[in-house]
């Protein structure tokens, strides 16, 4: 080989080197505002809408929201969260809150949150949380705003224990009544059902032996639902992780996904045995304290909000309850998005508030 | 230049987006594997298996804990349900005042004026939802 055809050779490789060297530096650059992400996780504010503790008992606290407006509708609007989720999706930071956006439109808004379980407290069962617990709530909204009626807005198993409250009280105190994203049809929830219904599946023994089912036990149920979500939301935050904004966001809708809930045992024995195997919702066999729980005897303006890529509750399971409900006045909403983007997305934002915020306003007065 | 610079190829950054857009096909098929009459047998005979370990593991910790005069899980638990127990006293004291507080600016309201630290006065609920135009 000439010593001419080495130098282009040469110039060739350290062009390749420069190349991979600069390569490497990028991916690197790029990478390094991710080491910010630890120290931004702890200053996150979630839930930053002022707010009073207005009752609580047993598992449950009932919030009052500061009110944002000094005309409020008559009715008081309770939002009853999943026993198994923190309140925060709702109130994620500021102009990311539904219950801000509530504030700001004039309307009186209470949350019943729910708390960790205590070891005492695993026999807490599903006609507790629907005839003590929820009624509980709804008795101290009613003595604390001074209006008997009140409107109901449940989200994903707070649709459901709302949407029992509702049938068990058809002539108390819900005066409209709003479910997000609420399962109520156990063959729709596949993947459970599969599991929960084999012969080998003892939720008895995992009663007795845990009493209160961890967080963690649920949120691995959750994920399995969807194996690699986690994985390509992490993948999608170290694309954007020079975007603050996103990360931000990121970080707290993160924070809440692995936030789950412990709950009492019996809790989850009732979910298991009525719900997704026995399906009694569907079959009008559910019964709490003697007493049948039947949809069609709601008769209160109601509404029900799905999302249309919801794999935590999919439409099979939720499609059912606008059928089952009697109300002449009934609507559905079937937004683009998530279990979590529905309530809490940019859609929601644009899109659902302000029909919510509509729905409310002509039914609140 | 610079510009030229953005659009050279990340092959990591390639690889992410990758995952992202098929990440749906790949989990909607390791779930249908786990809807799998075998897969759910066999997860029942896991937590089965599962709850039996950790029981004996439990029990077998709780006394090398107790023999090394360190606190159990249970006893974590106990102080933690104590806690929870001065928690609740606390929210039912925060209840009551806030009750009060109540009580007081409504007094306050029929006298004429609000005593300092009072609750806010509650907005009028005597709102109506505007006239939308046609």
């Amino acid at each position: 080989m000439s010593p001419l055809n080495e130098e282009p050779e040469s110039a060739d490789a350290q062009a390749i080197d420069q190349r991979v060297e600069r390569l490497v530096e990028r991916a690197i650059a790029r990478n390094i505002p991710g080491l910010r992400l630890p120290q931004t996780q702890s200053d996150l504010d979630v839930g930053p809408t002022p707010k009073e503790l207005v009752f609580s008992t047993e598992t449950a606290c009932l919030y009052h929201y500061e009110p944002l407006q000094d005309e409020v509708y008559r009715l008081p609007v309770l939002i009853v969260m999943s026993p198994v989720a923190r309140g925060y999706i709702l109130d994620l930071a500021r102009g990311q809150s539904l219950v801000e956006y509530l504030l700001m439109q004039g309307h009186d808004v209470y949350m019943l949150d729910w708390t960790a379980p205590r070891r005492e407290q695993a026999t807490l069962g599903l006609a507790e949380y629907v005839v003590d617990l929820v009624s509980g709530c709804i008795e101290a909204v009613a003595g604390d705003s001074g209006e008997d009626d009140v409107t109901l807005i449940g989200y994903c198993m707070g649709g459901m224990l709302s949407a029992m409250y509702a049938a068990l009280n058809p002539r108390g105190p819900v005066k409209n009544l709003a479910c997000f994203t609420t399962p109520i049809n156990g063959d729709g929830m596949a993947l459970y059902k599969k599991w929960m219904s084999s012969p080998s599946f003892d939720i008895d023994r995992l009663v007795e032996q845990l009493g209160i089912i961890p967080g963690d036990f649920i949120n691995s149920s959750i994920q399995a639902l969807r194996p690699l979500q986690r994985s390509a939301n992490q993948m999608r935050l170290l694309n954007n992780v020079e975007d603050d904004a996103f990360v931000k966001a990121h970080l707290r809708f993160d924070r809440w996904a692995v936030d789950q809930l412990p709950i009492p045992g019996h809790l989850a024995r009732d979910m298991v045995n009525d719900f997704i195997v026995g399906n009694k919702i569907i079959d009008g066999a559910l019964a709490l304290r003697g007493q049948t729980v039947d949809f069609a005897k709601i008769t209160v303006p109601f509404l029900h909000v799905a999302a249309l890529y919801d794999h935590i509750v999919p439409a099979a399971a939720s499609r059912d309850l606008i059928g089952l409900v009697g109300s002449t006045d009934k609507q559905e909403i079937v937004m683009k998005g998530g279990h979590v983007s529905l309530v809490a997305g940019g859609n929601a934002v644009f899109r659902l508030w302000p029909q919510l915020d509509n729905w409310l306003a002509t039914r609140g007065t | 230049m610079s510009k030229d610079k953005d659009n050279e190829i990340d092959p990591v950054r390639l690889w992410r987006e990758w995952f992202v857009k098929s990440e749906k096909t790949w989990s909607d098929s390791l779930t249908k594997m786990m809807g799998d009459e075998r897969f759910s047998s066999g997860m029942g005979r896991y937590m089965h298996e599962a709850l039996h370990t950790h029981r004996m593991f439990s029990e077998a910790m709780a006394q090398y804990l107790a023999n090394l005069n360190i606190p159990s899980r249970a006893d974590i638990l106990d102080m933690s349900d104590r806690l929870a127990h001065i928690e609740d006293t606390l929210n039912q004291l925060q209840v009551e005042l806030r009750g009060q507080r109540t009580q007081l600016t409504k007094l306050a309201a029929g006298s004429g004026g609000a005593p300092e630290g009072t609750a806010r006065k509650r907005p009028a609920r005597t709102r109506k939802p505007e006239k939308r135009a046609e």
